[in-house]
């Protein structure tokens, strides 16, 4: 069949396809606007009707901003606003906060800002008709309801002024009947590496800061793989799994409501694995996203292993297992993920796990000060060199080995070792940044 | 096969002509504006609608909630000789809304498509064969791509630019996207 053919044979079988909705389009369209409309009279009735709105919206604007006409606008931006939620809207004000321009920067931006024109109004008002239309939109709801206000001033002073008085207004604003709302909120000044980013994956310099700060404290996460999560997501992410974020103000919390919740997850892996709730110890939940899902991530010990889980956070599917001899107790360096529990767990974890640790002696592997220096005499490096960030027990293709990772003069090493015979398996090295 | 062409580059600017007149006429308050738009503009609206969201009930949502915004937004419209792309744009906005209801409802509704059309009369054998192949073989966006040159009549150009790709993209999926349906067809 040529080329046109096709596409007229196309075209022609999606026009028999579309259903004939016409009559509902008018009588929904009559419904919209509360009365019954006789078809002689619709010209008028209508016409009239969308004066009066467009009236009253020029009206609020005037009122707001007193001045939609701004012939006298002064148009030095002083200070650039952002608001993240997913839509992406950023507003520039001039020294007297009044609106330059409000720009959306992504779709759902668009149609939060619609066919409203802010230019002269007061930032305020502008920012209440921006948060207005993100609750009208569905954007902000009780099961995503966190948004990021950036606030980019020449002057420090002034910009924390905004930054505190917007959030203060935004979060009153996000207080209704059904939900509460997240506010996080920040002060920051422009930098190249902040500006690429944002235009690289348009989104606003805030959302990427915030990224770039959550990259940065959980290195399995990558910029590429965060960018497209809503500020909701975001928020859930570092509040969940002990991010802490610098010159960042919280206030509410994220909500969880599309999630399935910590307590469904913990029940689903205890069916999972088959072990009764009171049996295990050292509990621990974080939310996490991971391969393009959101997870809860779900650790405990368990007759002396240690069992970690991903549970999808929508369905509530198991979708990774690992288990492990239990040995952490062993770990004694500082920055190991495994040494960040509180001492009175890490007491119970020795006490709950003395028997797995006993049989540590005697398991026939070479056990991790071994391993450690067998790295160290392959790197040609001495103990007091290098500072150890891993040293953890593991299973790779059927073989038991200790992975080992640690620093010396700007470089990173990752090694390998067969935990039976402590040759080397692997190793990589390369400049820690 | 040089005439045929040249025909239906020019129906497609007096259309746009024709579909501005539509819009104002809607924006006067005539609905006979109204009828002959969604006899010209439907099927691009419904089959994009389709190809996005590949479920009937969603994509007549959108069809019809497409034009009642166009209704209320015919007063506002400027007409930059593209009224095609207003509508469409209109369409994906709501196409997305629909994306993200179905995110947080967690509802992912069937692919009831196929058996939805064997239930149209004006729909011939032929046109459920080639709706099926277009439907089936197509990844979303050459199906979105072809589904707005074949029956909406845009060019490749007004295609880059409404979904935000460049247009080597659009012409090497479009033709990618010819040669898998001509093998089934």
């Amino acid at each position: 069949m040529s080329k046109n053919k096709l596409e007229s044979r196309i075209k022609q079988a999606f026009e028999n396809a579309t259903p004939d909705l016409l009559d509902a389009i008018l009588q929904k369209s009559e419904q919209q606007k509360g009365k019954v409309v006789y078809m002689e009279q619709r010209k008028n009735r209508t016409a009239a009707m969308r004066w009066l709105t467009a009236a009253a919206a020029a009206l609020v604007l005037c009122i707001g901003g007193f001045g939609g006409y701004s012939a006298y606008i002064n148009l030095a931006v002083d200070s650039v606003i952002a608001l993240d939620v997913n839509p992406s809207i950023e507003v520039e004000v001039n020294s007297k906060e009044r609106v330059i321009t409000v720009t959306p920067l992504n779709e759902d931006g668009k149609v939060v800002v619609g066919d409203m024109d802010f230019k002269g109004s007061d930032l305020d008002v502008t920012v209440n008709a921006l948060i207005g239309s993100m609750l009208r939109n569905g954007y902000i709801n009780d099961i995503s309801n966190s948004i990021l206000l950036s606030v980019d001033s020449d002057d420090p002073a002034k910009g924390a002024e905004l930054q505190s008085r917007l959030a203060d207004e935004i979060n009153v604003l996000l207080q209704t009947d059904t939900f509460s709302g997240a506010v996080l909120s920040q002060n920051l000044t422009s930098d190249g590496e902040l500006d690429a980013l944002a235009e690289q994956y348009g989104i606003t310099k805030g959302k990427a800061k915030l990224i770039q700060q959550i990259v940065a404290q959980n290195t399995m996460h990558t910029f590429d793989e965060l960018a497209p999560l809503s500020i909701n997501e975001l928020n859930l992410l570092s509040s969940r799994s002990g991010v802490s974020l610098e010159n960042i103000s919280s206030v509410g919390s994220a909500s969880d409501k599309a999630y399935i919740g910590e307590a469904a997850a913990k029940a689903a892996v205890l069916a999972y694995a088959g072990v009764n709730e009171k049996d295990i110890t050292d509990y621990e939940a974080d939310m996490d996203y991971e391969r393009g899902v959101m997870v809860y991530e779900i650790e405990f010990n368990h007759g002396g292993r240690e069992y970690e889980y991903d549970v999808d956070a929508v369905t509530g599917e198991v979708i990774r297992s690992d288990s492990d001899r239990d040995d952490d107790v062993y770990d004694d360096m500082d920055g190991d993920r495994d040494d960040n529990h509180s001492s009175p767990l890490k007491e119970q974890n020795t006490s709950d796990t003395a028997q797995g640790a006993q049989q540590n002696d005697s398991d026939g592997y070479i056990g991790k000060d071994a391993a450690k220096s067998a790295a160290l005499a392959h790197a040609g490096l001495s103990v007091e060199q290098v500072k150890f960030v891993k040293c953890e027990r593991d299973r790779e293709d059927g073989r038991v080995v200790y992975e080992i990772e640690f620093k010396m003069g700007g470089m990173e090493y990752e090694y390998e070792i067969d935990a039976s015979t402590g040759a080397v398996l692997k190793y990589d090295k390369e400049r820690d940044d | 096969m040089l005439m045929i062409c040249l025909t239906s580059v020019n129906d497609i600017r007096s259309d746009s002509q024709m579909l501005d007149d539509c819009i104002r006429a809607m924006a006067a308050g005539d609905s006979s504006g109204l009828a002959q738009l969604y006899e010209q503009v439907s099927p691009a609206v419904y089959g994009f609608a389709l190809s996005v969201l590949k479920n009937r009930h969603d994509a007549e949502d959108v069809l019809q909630d497409c034009f009642i915004n166009a209704l209320g937004g015919a007063a506002g419209y400027r007409s930059a000789g593209k009224p095609m792309a207003w509508l469409l744009t209109i369409t994906r906005n709501l196409c997305m809304q629909k994306l993200r209801e179905r995110r947080r409802s967690l509802d992912i509704p069937e692919e009831d498509w196929e058996r939805y059309i064997e239930s149209i009369d004006r729909v011939t054998p032929e046109d459920r064969l080639v709706l099926t192949e277009v439907m089936r073989t197509l990844s979303d966006e050459e199906r979105q791509i072809v589904v707005l040159h074949a029956v909406g009549g845009f060019k490749h150009r007004e295609i880059a630019e409404l979904m935000e790709m460049p247009l080597a993209t659009v012409l090497s999926k479009y033709s990618r996207s010819i040669k898998k349906l001509r093998k089934h067809l």
